[in-house]
């Protein structure tokens, strides 16, 4: 069966972000656009997944519950976890590697932690738009370990982006790659390539989605259908 | 010098419109936006091909005045409107990094300072 797939997008908790855009929110506009299978991957933090976890529930959305990793070259990687205690896990993990400064609200933008209703429970001190410690590397390997895809992010993007910080994709077991355009100007071998919509606000979301041959519903068998670039197809 | 000194520089062209004529003391050349942040001085001015919002957010945060884009890359609109707010300066070359560095550090009288 052909899957709509949306595998990167951020919410309130990002500070690039809008604050009006709660996890409820991007579970619904996905649901509304036909989206089964969505992330959500806030950088460097897990702390929105719970409530998320709970609108894909209501939304019938099979939930990736995911990260945006930024790596100590300011490489940007998505890790996606079937399992949200694996997500939180991995989420404290990697904010404890976040330098330890706070978070300018004004030059960055808010931080907020919100419940499936959208209200806010926690703003979040730690700069989440900081880059970590780890290196890109220390991430496909931390994350792979853990049982999470992992997708280098934007791979054709001006700014942290593998291509632009690093000049070429290191040869590692990634799960797929994701551009924002397509054909991709590079050597992607046989990873398969997805596009994420990236949301960073309500009208966003589901722009960039893609679309995925694969058996049933599952985490399992997005897992496999990846391993073959030809399952992957885009929008018009 | 100041900002007005820097525009005269062979190349430099504004990316923003004129801010305040702010005093640069000094220089720092960098892409990676967590080195500057930690390590960039204050009263500055910034050489990268950096051309991303954040570097507007990082470059208040170090106090930063003004900015240089090197190598003919492109400013973004949200790159230019954050700047505006925050008053800071965005020069766009077609030099590299090192030769804009060359040029503020000769404007700057300190390219003599690392010879014995």
């Amino acid at each position: 069966m052909r899957i709509a797939i949306d595998l990167h997008n951020h919410s309130c908790l990002s500070p690039c972000a809008s604050d009006d855009l709660s996890p409820a929110l991007l579970a619904v506009e996905a649901m509304e656009q036909g989206i089964n299978i969505l992330a959500l991957t806030d950088h460097n933090s897990s702390r929105n997944l719970p409530a998320f976890k709970e609108a894909c529930e209501l939304c019938d959305i099979l939930p990736l519950f995911g990260l945006e990793i930024t790596t100590n070259e300011e490489v940007h990687i998505l890790t996606l976890f079937p399992k949200l205690e694996d997500a939180l896990a991995f989420g404290t993990f990697v904010e404890f590697l976040l330098p330890k400064r706070k978070n300018d609200k004004r030059l960055f933008g808010n931080q907020l932690v919100v419940n499936v209703e959208g209200e806010v429970l926690q703003e979040i001190d730690a700069m989440l738009s900081a880059a970590t410690s780890l290196s890109f590397s220390d991430v496909v390997e931390e994350a792979l370990s853990r049982d999470a895809l992992v997708i280098p992010a934007h791979i054709d993007r001006y700014a942290n982006s593998v291509l632009s910080n690093l000049g070429f994709l290191p040869n590692l077991a990634y799960s797929a790659v994701e551009a924002i355009h397509l054909p991709v100007q590079a050597d992607t071998k046989d990873w398969a390539i997805v596009t994420g919509s990236d949301a960073h606000s309500l009208e966003q979301v589901g722009r960039r989605a893609c679309y995925i041959e694969m058996e049933d519903l599952s985490y399992e068998n997005l897992k496999e259908a990846l391993q073959n670039k030809n399952n992957v197809s885009y929008q018009q | 010098m100041t900002i007005s000194d820097l525009a005269t520089l062979e190349g430099f062209k504004w990316a923003t419109e004129k801010t305040q004529d702010w005093e640069i003391q000094d220089a720092y050349t960098g892409d990676l936006l967590s080195d500057v942040m930690g390590n960039a001085p204050s009263d500055s001015v910034l050489v990268t091909i950096q051309a991303h919002k954040n570097t507007i957010a990082v470059a208040s945060l170090a106090g930063i005045h003004a900015l240089v884009i090197c190598n003919n890359r492109s400013v973004p609109d949200d790159m230019k409107e954050a700047a505006q707010e925050e008053e800071i300066a965005i020069f766009t070359t077609k030099d590299t990094q090192f030769q804009a560095s060359c040029k503020i550090a000769k404007a700057l009288g300190r390219l003599d300072e690392n010879r014995n």
